[in-house]
């Protein structure tokens, strides 16, 4: 079953194209990397200012306590004073932990009294801020601090300057993404587009090429070579069955009118007179294959609405059901006619008056003795359905889509006799009209059912999970799969 | 001895009518080329002219357009590769009789030559009553009656019995029947012929009575009445 519309466009999204896909994986990496540089321009300037600012400290703890110890703290009191930064931090406590003067009035934690340059941790301090505590020779302790403000500057400025580029860089990424891809996406819509009558079986389309060459390009060129080749292979196998058709039709004639002569010569009741009358039943059956495979294709090459006419459905089932009721009665079955008022629509009467004579024919023919046909004409929301539905064996539901599609023999009574194309003549008509073609399961038996309005391609093409669809394609594919089911 | 011109550029084809044809007891004759068959059928009596859709010099639609302006009724049996309807129906606009797509079967071929020229024979009597040994049916009020007792037909097998009637002593081939009664041209398989075919007979001819309606093997079907 191909895949509807609908699946073959929700695969087309902007985000899965490559040229986004591309822009989006450089965005990511161009952000990792400006992160990673920025991250190490901080840390080796922090490093820097690290140091720094242990020398500062330093070189301040060494000079408050360089001097005597009774001035000490009026020199805080005025280096304080004149700090207008407000990064220098003093305190000055009595041996015993007792404040004595500066702005550090307790004593800060995990700050052993060694003059070692350690990180000051407390709330009034800034991460990275730098301090040491030692002891004066006369028993006080100092502690002497450095605030990490331009750290913590410079750390603002980084991730400002982060967010800022990685911001940029995401929504620039993102856009020329998108606008690098809406080209490529467009060429793969039209694309799409134009490969969708392929898919329906029109080998004769082609996918558009630019006068580019690029990737896609090289693509629908591999592609329409391809496309030329079937197309060829495939007319050519169409011409070759159609000539075979028309080539055999004649000598086979000739061959049936020898039988008949030599038929006519000789006495009834004569054994070979039998044999001879067997002989023309098989040309007969051998002749009226040919001429179904012809008229399937005559119904395929045929304009589409060469024929059409306002179709009164009713009367032409009435029609097809007074054709086909004496031959029902003859296999011991009933057939019944069951019309709804239906509005009259735009057909070939003709084309399907013998499309419904087959399936007709075909119920009656899988039908066992005592069982039933019907012949409905319903009314949907769409126009009118019609059913021929039968109390045979019924199609498993596998076999279908093979049936229609591939005329297909199934486990079926091998007596019955048929040419095997019956439904592929069927689908050849519901094709021309655009109509919908279902088989389905009748508990017991076979429904096949026509919805006789023209499908909307999204409508018929639309994923069938239970009936079996018929859908466009070239009859002759047909021609060549699996032996014959039904006439 | 009737004389029937066969226009075709097949020369195989032209054979097989030929032999067919004289076999039958007429004189043929035969023209290749669209030019010459058009001098001919205008020129000389035929009692039939098959007549290929396809010709070189003159196409066969002309030649039957030119026939008929000329005034010639000849029944004309068209032949022709050609098997789409409307090529069917652009052969019968023109003017031609019938028409019979190639390859076809010999029988079918001269039934339906011979049904034309009796046409031809019987154009200008509009009979309303149609009869065959003791069996003979009202056009009009549609009664159906084999010596003396009445028949209740169906439409459809009053519609059959009147085709065989109408062409009694010839031979009706499955196809013939199928579209004089049915109005349509496809194979619907021998069985279904032959099954209305049954039905009718059952009624026309009852058991201990002389059968009417005959199966020829291998073709179809006649109405011959034994006098």
């Amino acid at each position: 079953m191909r895949s509807a519309p609908s699946d073959r466009a929700a695969s087309l999204r902007l985000w899965r194209t490559t040229p986004f896909r591309l822009t989006a994986i450089y965005g990511v990496v161009f952000a990792a990397g400006i992160g990673a540089l920025l991250g190490l321009i901080y840390l080796s300037a922090a490093g820097y200012l690290t140091r720094q600012m242990d020398e500062i400290v330093l070189g301040e703890a060494r000079a408050m306590s360089a001097g005597r110890a009774e001035t000490l703290p009026g020199r805080i009191v005025e280096a304080e004073a004149v700090d207008r930064r407000k990064v220098n931090y003093y305190g000055l406590f009595s041996a015993d932990g007792v404040w004595i003067t500066g702005n550090v009035r307790d004593m800060p934690p995990k700050l052993p009294a060694d003059g070692r340059p350690r990180e000051l941790v407390g709330r009034r301090f800034q991460p990275g801020a730098r301090g040491l505590a030692t002891q004066l020779p006369w028993g006080e302790v100092l502690v002497v601090g450095y605030d990490a403000k331009v750290l913590s500057e410079l750390r603002h400025i980084i991730v400002e300057s982060l967010l800022v580029s990685g911001g940029v860089i995401l929504v620039l990424g993102l856009g020329l993404g998108a606008a690098m891809s809406l080209g490529p996406l467009q060429r793969l819509r039209d694309v799409q587009r134009a490969s969708e009558p392929i898919l329906d079986g029109d080998l004769s389309a082609r996918l558009p090429v630019s006068p580019r060459g690029d990737e896609i390009d090289i693509l629908a060129h591999i592609s329409n070579t391809r496309l030329a080749e079937v197309e060829r292979l495939l007319g050519e196998v169409q011409n070759v069955g159609n000539n075979v058709a028309h080539d055999l039709r004649t000598p086979l004639n000739r061959l049936r009118a020898l039988l008949y002569r030599a038929g006519q010569g000789i006495d009834e009741g004569d054994p070979r007179r039998a044999m001879l009358e067997q002989a023309l039943k098989e040309a007969d059956a051998l002749l009226s294959r040919f001429r179904a495979i012809q008229r399937i294709a005559e119904i395929d090459r045929r304009g589409r609405r060469a024929g059409f006419a306002e179709v009164d459905l009713a009367a032409l089932l009435q029609d097809v059901a007074e054709l086909y009721e004496p031959l029902a009665e003859d296999a011991g079955q009933t057939l019944t006619v069951a019309l709804r008022p239906a509005p009259r629509i735009q057909a070939d009467g003709a084309l399907l008056f013998e499309a419904l004579s087959n399936l007709v024919a075909n119920a009656i023919k899988f039908t066992p003795t005592g069982g039933r046909v019907w012949l409905r004409l319903a009314t949907m929301p769409g126009g009118p359905r019609i059913e021929v539905v039968d109390s045979g064996p019924g199609v498993p539901e596998a076999e279908r889509d093979a049936v229609l599609q591939r005329f297909y023999r199934m486990g079926r009574d091998e007596r019955v006799e048929g040419s095997g194309l019956g439904l592929s003549m069927v689908a050849a008509v519901i094709r021309l009209h655009e109509f919908r073609l279902s088989l389905d399961d009748a508990h017991p038996g076979l429904r096949v059912a026509i919805d006789a309005w023209p499908q909307t391609r999204s409508a018929h093409a639309a994923p069938e999970s239970g009936p079996a669809a018929a859908r466009a394609r070239p009859w002759i594919l047909g021609l060549f799969a699996a032996p014959d089911a039904v006439s | 001895m009737p004389r029937i011109l066969c226009i075709e550029d097949d020369e195989t084809t032209a054979r097989e009518i030929i032999s067919e044809f004289t076999a039958l007891g007429f004189e043929v004759e035969w023209a290749a080329d669209g030019r010459e068959g058009l001098v001919k059928a205008v020129s000389e009596p035929y009692a039939a002219i098959t007549l290929d859709r396809m010709l070189p010099s003159v196409d066969g639609l002309t030649i039957v357009s030119v026939v008929r302006q000329a005034g010639i009724d000849t029944p004309i049996l068209m032949v022709s590769a050609l098997s789409d309807v409307d090529e069917r129906v652009k052969g019968l606009r023109a003017g031609g009789d019938d028409y019979l797509t190639k390859p076809f079967q010999t029988e079918e071929l001269s039934a339906r030559l011979e049904v034309l020229l009796r046409r031809q024979r019987r154009a200008a009597a509009r009979e309303t009553v149609l009869a065959a040994g003791d069996l003979e049916i009202d056009l009009i009020t549609r009664d159906v009656r084999r010596g003396g007792r009445e028949l209740k037909l169906l439409p459809t097998e009053f519609k059959l019995l009147e085709l065989l009637l109408r062409n009694s002593g010839q031979v009706l081939t499955r196809s013939m029947i199928f579209e004089s009664v049915w109005g349509y041209r496809f194979d619907p398989g021998t069985n279904l012929i032959d099954v209305h075919m049954g039905r009718l007979r059952r009624k026309v001819d009852p058991p201990g009575a002389e059968p009417l309606i005959h199966t020829v093997r291998g073709s179809g079907y006649a109405l011959r009445a034994v006098r």
